[in-house]
């Protein structure tokens, strides 16, 4: 069952990330929101970590975090809003907050 | 779709204006809330106590605010409440507090009202972190 994996903690301060990336399953999705969104930190191992997921597992951040913390997403990552969030946990059979 | 939202941070934490928007975008696309459950430091926002700065965002406010336009369901873990000094007026006198900070629309509830938002939602989404 496809699950979308919320994460809303900085990678650069605890392990949430990779052991969401050892999780994380063939259809998966990740959304960065909140401090989380640091993961996309150009020249950074979390960034490069992201960059080899399988192109199966899709990779999202939240647009209003990014903008606070004046980051850009690359290419592959989708921006998203707070409607296109909703519509993601409608897609998803599971959402998991990685609190 | 059958949402229910739980929040877990302090609303001067970041986690606690997602959680609202989040909510906000449910209700204006369509979908349906079924219960907002209010845990750990989540509890905070729902205390009439709290005074934000002028220039801030008042998320207590706004969250009272989008409970009642909407008649939410929305209930506080009474532990993690009474815990952290949010008391209504029950609650108060039944402890021999002097004073109540909660009030309507906020309920106070146990755990299993969680438990039982989660069977009846198509998705349960959690809101906590920065």
């Amino acid at each position: 069952m496809a699950t979308l994996h919320i994460l809303s903690h900085s990678p650069f301060t605890d392990s949430r990330l990779a052991s969401c990336l050892r999780l994380l399953g063939a259809g998966d999705a990740l959304l960065l929101t909140g401090d989380a969104v640091y993961a996309l930190q150009p020249g950074t191992t979390n960034l490069q970590a992201l960059q080899l997921m399988p192109a199966s597992v899709a990779l999202y951040a939240l647009d209003e975090d990014l903008a606070a913390r004046a980051l850009q997403a690359p290419e592959r990552a989708q921006v998203v809003d707070y409607p296109e969030f909703v519509e993601l946990c409608t897609r998803y059979a599971k959402v998991n907050s990685w609190l | 779709m059958k949402f229910a939202i739980a929040l877990f941070a302090a609303p001067h934490q970041p986690a606690s204006r997602r959680a609202l928007r989040f909510a906000q975008a449910t209700l204006a696309g369509g979908h349906e809330i079924v219960r907002l459950f209010f845990y750990q430091d989540g509890v905070h926002s729902a205390s009439s106590n709290v005074v934000s700065p002028q220039d801030e965002l008042d998320l207590p406010r706004e969250w009272r605010e989008f409970v009642t336009a909407n008649g939410l369901d929305s209930v506080l873990c009474i532990a993690a409440a009474l815990r952290r000094g949010v008391l209504n007026a029950e609650e108060a006198q039944r402890y021999a507090r002097s004073a109540a900070n909660l009030e309507a629309p906020w309920e106070l509830s146990g755990l299993g009202q969680l438990h039982e938002a989660a069977q009846q939602a198509d998705r349960l989404v959690c809101f906590g972190g920065q």
